[in-house]
């Protein structure tokens, strides 16, 4: 059966499409990407915005790191070093981290459970403007009077009221995150009524794949913690411009502030790991050769994390004195244990297989081990009388990037080697993607290992000078080098980017992995405009693979029409 | 949707039951707002998911034995390209921007975004595409 029962008005699911879009020009190609309300176009330009965001904010962090190499201020004056790493944290997380979601959530998701489009094609398209133009008043607030903002990303008042913080820089901040913001909760609506509504026949809720759980899961959680964000940002500028006195110190404003901004922030950092935990997930069965391991055990621990994650947020404020410690201590050490048990499964699935290491599992790999030594930071950091020492050290610094860096970075790179085939039909250079890998590897290790001495003999974070007598500045040199090493590393993902768009040959099987075991591996790549042109039969957690190795399966295929063209290896 | 359903509603549970234990032991009010609005916040959700399941019959993509063609044909209307999105989206920045540096960039944004958002409603109604 077909499921492009198009109503008479699209136009554009004829075979002849492609040949048409070759031969028109350049402006009909800007007009067809900004009016589109495919989610593969949405999601391609999410992923497009998003790589720009990292390159910019990046750039940052190598000024920053080129700043702290030696003692003594020689490129940047503290106020710019102040707006540096308040860009930094904001470009990567909101800006670069979260539009990276939903750009993999759109181009994937909907193919994974057999749906020609998602729920709402124009709100998908109005949450990417929301994104965009939010995105661009944050950052172009770099070249208003006095700056960006400056009072780091996580805005703590008074700081960053009108007294303290003047410039127009921390309005535009403000004003563009909130839209961001709701650009994102948008297209979390837009996700859960897709996975609810949309999925095909037989695609029962736990036959959907681990990473559609994931995307499902982190929409729940940025319903709850994105709200409050946009909330607290704009009574924040309410503050500013009107003279409201909600975050004033004076009523415990400072305090009030702290929660509600943590009450995102701590489900926000789950946002940014759950869907790359779904990679991963997506990632080692295909490159094992096998099932994954506990299905259903992985499901319920994304749950709990999801459902615990709500319930941390304090941590972050252990050091006002004005909190629980017990409770937030308890929960904190608590979520240590599903995410254990998702490495258990991860573990599980390659234990025994027949593993190769093809790009995509070698970024998973150095997520793995990357990812285990920021989780274990963390139980360090959940226990109030560790935290109390090394609190705002670069200790935390290095934490956070082992955990954000070590999930999103290397996962993004795994996602996009795996699923580049399917998104634009070329495969990406293998040896250029090892290489890739190896020094993105290397330098951050050498970057962020480091720190973690750095911070446990008092470096404090987002100082922009240190003494010659304070000892730091061995570390620091190294740190700075690692950094500069990861940098340098773009320069062999955008060369492979050119050099495949050019010479690589075109994919024409469905699966050119073979093993690939979800359902986006049953149409071609890329995908026609709704996606698929038959389905085949779901009677398990691996429609494709059940559909390309029916001598290794017991799912019969039979009453299926035509089946997709071309079943690999 | 039972399990959708089914999930939000164990999601409430959760928070109302972790509301209650915070507040017994920080009695910070705060922390227990928040943590009971997103209690309801599930409550909400799994209340119109359980009713509107109540009301359908067993939907094929909820049976693990239902062939494709079981499916709706009739699969619905998708917006095949369109322009509305983008001012709506300008819109807000001008207003955006409006209440950072200038009064009249507001009132100009809100018009932009009724203009666009009449366009984005009626799209289907008028023209071409009228259907």
């Amino acid at each position: 059966m077909t499921i492009l029962n198009e109503p008479s008005a699209a136009p554009t699911t004829t075979p002849e499409t492609p040949k048409q879009v070759r031969r028109s020009h350049m402006g009909r190609t800007v007009v067809k990407w900004v009016t589109s309300t495919d989610h593969k176009t949405i999601g391609y330009l999410y992923l497009i915005q998003s790589f720009f965001f990292f390159v910019l904010a990046g750039a940052m962090a190598l000024v920053m790191r080129a700043e702290l190499a030696v003692p003594g201020m020689q490129i940047v004056s503290l106020e710019q070093y102040n707006q540096l790493f308040t860009m930094h944290g904001t470009i990567m997380l909101f800006l670069f981290a979260t539009p990276l979601f939903v750009g993999f959530g759109n181009v994937i998701m909907p193919l994974q459970i057999g749906a020609p489009d998602v729920a709402f094609p124009r709100l998908n398209m109005l949450g990417f403007w929301l994104f965009f133009f939010g995105g661009m008043t944050v950052a172009l607030s770099f070249f208003t009077p006095g700056g960006a903002a400056s009072f780091g990303w996580f805005a703590y008042q008074p700081l960053s009221n009108a007294v303290n913080s003047p410039a127009v820089g921390a309005d535009l901040w403000l004003l563009g995150l909130a839209m961001g913001g709701l650009g994102t909760i948008l297209g979390a609506v837009n996700f859960i009524t897709t996975i609810f509504c949309m999925r095909c026949p037989g695609m029962t809720m736990f036959r959907m794949p681990v990473f559609t759980w994931t995307v499902f899961i982190t929409s729940v959680l940025v319903l709850i913690a994105f709200p409050i964000l946009a909330a607290a940002l704009v009574v924040a500028f309410i503050d500013r411009k009107f003279g409201a006195v909600v975050f004033e110190a004076d009523n415990g404003g400072a305090i009030l502030w702290q929660h509600l901004f943590w009450f995102f922030g701590h489900p926000e950092v789950y946002i940014l790991a759950l869907p790359f935990f779904g990679i991963a997930s997506e990632i080692i069965p295909v490159f094992s050769r096998k099932p994954i391991f506990g299905y259903k055990g992985l499901v319920f621990a994304t749950m709990a994390i999801g459902a615990l994650s709500v319930a941390v947020w304090a941590h972050h404020m252990y050091v006002t004195g004005s909190v629980y410690l017990p409770f937030f201590a308890l929960m904190t050490m608590l979520i240590a244990v599903p995410t254990g048990v998702k490495f258990f499964n991860w573990i599980g699935t390659m234990w025994r297989g027949s593993i190769s290491f093809e790009t995509p599992m070698l970024w998973t790999m150095g997520f793995l081990v990357t990812f285990l030594f920021g989780g274990l930071t963390g139980i360090i950091l959940s226990a109030p009388p560790l935290d109390f020492h090394v609190s705002d050290s670069y200790f935390v610094v290095a934490h956070f990037h082992y955990t954000v860096f070590g999930t999103i970075v290397f996962l993004w790179f795994a996602g996009l080697y795996f699923w580049w085939p399917k998104m634009t039909g070329r495969m990406l250079n293998e040896k250029l993607g090892h290489i890739h890998f190896w020094l993105v590897f290397i330098g951050f290790q050498v970057t962020f290992l480091i720190q973690h001495w750095l911070g446990v003999q008092g470096m404090p974070r987002r100082y922009g000078d240190y003494l010659a007598s304070d000892d730091f500045t061995t570390l620091n040199t190294v740190s700075t080098i690692g950094s500069f090493i990861v940098g340098f590393s773009t320069v062999f993902f955008v060369w492979n980017v050119i050099l495949t768009w050019k010479t690589a040959p075109k994919v024409t099987v469905d699966d050119p992995w073979g093993w690939g075991g979800s359902l986006e591996w049953a149409t071609s790549c890329p995908p026609p405009r709704h996606n698929f042109t038959s389905l085949p039969r779901i009677r398990s957690e691996r429609p494709a693979f059940d559909l390309h190795h029916p001598e290794l399966s017991d799912v019969s295929q039979q009453p299926v029409a035509a089946a997709p063209s071309g079943s690999s290896s | 949707m039972k399990i959708g359903g089914f999930l939000f509603a164990l999601g409430a549970l959760f928070y109302f039951l972790v509301a209650g234990v915070y507040f017994y032991f920080s009695k910070d009010e705060i922390g227990t707002t928040a943590l009971v609005m997103t209690g309801g916040l599930a409550a909400l959700v799994a209340f119109y998911m359980l009713y509107t399941d109540k009301r359908l019959d067993a939907m094929p993509e909820d049976r693990a034995n239902a062939e494709i063609d079981e499916a709706d044909p009739e699969y619905g209307f998708y917006s095949p390209h369109s322009w509305w999105p983008l001012p709506v989206g300008f819109a807000a920045m001008l207003i955006a921007l409006g209440f950072t540096f200038a009064a009249w960039l507001v009132i100009l944004g809100m018009g932009v975004l009724m203009f666009s958002v009449i366009g984005w409603l009626f799209e289907y109604y008028r023209g071409s595409f009228a259907r």
